[in-house]
């Protein structure tokens, strides 16, 4: 096997994959933009 | 689902299992990676700002490079000489993370009504395209004479959305880690090879932003790739590229689940009972977030700061994900794979690519972009 693999083995259905925490993290990052804790992100 | 980031190396593999089950030891692992892409993102967006002055002011002929390029190609560059050191790996591999939590932010610059529109568009180009690559690539697998299921996985990769098709796949028809890691190695050389030709490609047939945007989300097959290489050409076309390559995305459970009832018919993969699960189960869910952002957005629940700031919050997560794909692109891993797959996965590509852009351009005559 050539790739180095990182598994986020999921056993449990109750476990969220890697894509719902990226939406999850995503709603927060709104959240706090949304409510004024962040004011500004510079670019 | 099992999720599995895939970084060749030059080194043989080791398998990392991260383990949900210790959150903070995980942050740990993967903290000391995260910081590494954001440190060669950086510098990208500083090379991006600094070169051309630096060229200016000596009177030099320098193209103007943004920091998509410089990013990708600082990791190239560290992949491919020393290579990525084992503390980094962990975090690296959650590029595709930050690809997804980009993705979901940039929903805020979409009013709904555009992405009804554009969706639509896009829609109708991804089933005609999807229909095409599987047809044609099961054709050259056949020709070529591979495995049936490495035919397969080469056939979801580039029809649907590479890396993720793969590994969605490779679980749902039982095909050997080996066929995945060919299909993917394939998948990955070619999108590679797509960053510094579409561009090209691109700007010598003049095409509009809205085109060249459509043409790279429907050829180019891993998400990654697809959105730098759309970013490559401009804000506007990376933006077009990441939403039809986001409608592409949606259709992995409905493809994944054709194949994973025709392998399950011929008795060479576990049959699925509940297909409505099935479908739940592959969806990508980074696409109803978007959505999601796109609606809150369009009815005003963010005003045109905050919409200014997710945008650039987007644009942060992006560029980590674009440090990614030069740092897990590693040439010499990819040669070991073998030339077969390559080749079938490369006229697939040609063919898939040249198909495609006629499609958009007959598109864009008859939309009148």
């Amino acid at each position: 096997m050539p790739a180095t693999k990182i598994k986020a083995a999921n056993s449990s259905p109750t476990k969220l994959s890697w894509d719902t925490w990226a939406v999850l993290a995503a709603f927060l990052a709104a959240l706090l933009i949304r409510i004024g804790v962040v004011k500004h992100v510079p670019w | 689902m099992s999720e599995t980031f895939a970084i060749p190396q030059a080194s043989p593999a080791h398998e990392v299992q991260v383990q949900q089950a210790q959150p903070g030891l995980q942050f740990l692992r993967v903290l000391p990676g995260i910081i590494l892409l954001a440190a060669i993102g950086y510098a990208g967006k500083l090379l991006e700002l600094n070169v051309g002055k630096y060229a200016k002011a000596h009177h030099w002929i320098f193209p103007n490079i943004e920091y998509v390029l410089w990013a990708i190609l600082l990791g190239l560059a560290i992949s491919n000489t020393v290579g990525i050191p084992a503390i980094f790996r962990a975090g690296v591999a959650t590029y595709e993370f930050w690809l997804k939590v980009g993705i979901v932010l940039l929903g805020a610059r979409f009013l709904l009504g555009d992405v009804l529109k554009l969706g639509s568009v896009s829609l109708a180009l991804v089933a005609i395209e999807i229909t095409g690559a599987i047809a044609f690539m099961t054709l050259l697998g056949r020709l070529f004479h591979l495995k049936p299921k490495l035919t397969t996985l080469l056939a979801v990769g580039s029809a649907v959305c590479g890396v993720s098709a793969i590994i969605a796949t490779q679980g749902a028809i039982d095909a050997d880690e080996e066929d995945s890691s060919f299909a993917i190695a394939a998948i990955l050389a070619l999108g590679a090879l797509a960053l510094f030709t579409f561009p090209l490609i691109g700007h010598a047939l003049h095409l509009s932003d809205h085109a060249y945007g459509l043409w790279a989300g429907l050829a180019v097959d891993n998400t990654a790739e697809a959105s730098a290489a759309g970013a490559l050409y401009s804000d506007a076309a990376g933006k077009l590229a990441v939403l039809a390559k986001t409608t592409r995305n949606a259709m992995i459970g409905f493809v994944v689940l054709g194949y994973a009832i025709y392998w399950g018919s011929q008795g060479q993969a576990k049959s699925v009972k509940n297909k409505a699960a099935f479908l739940w189960q592959k969806f990508p869910k980074f696409v109803l977030g978007f959505l999601l952002i796109s609606v809150l957005a369009t009815y005003g629940f963010f005003n045109k700061d905050q919409i200014g700031a997710l945008g650039n919050l987007s644009r942060w997560a992006f560029l980590l994900t674009f440090a990614g794909v030069g740092l897990r692109t590693n040439f010499r891993e990819m040669r070991k794979q073998g030339l077969r797959p390559f080749a079938v996965g490369a006229i697939g590509e040609v063919v898939i690519a040249v198909f495609t852009l006629v499609l958009v351009i007959a598109a864009q005559k008859f939309a009148g972009w």
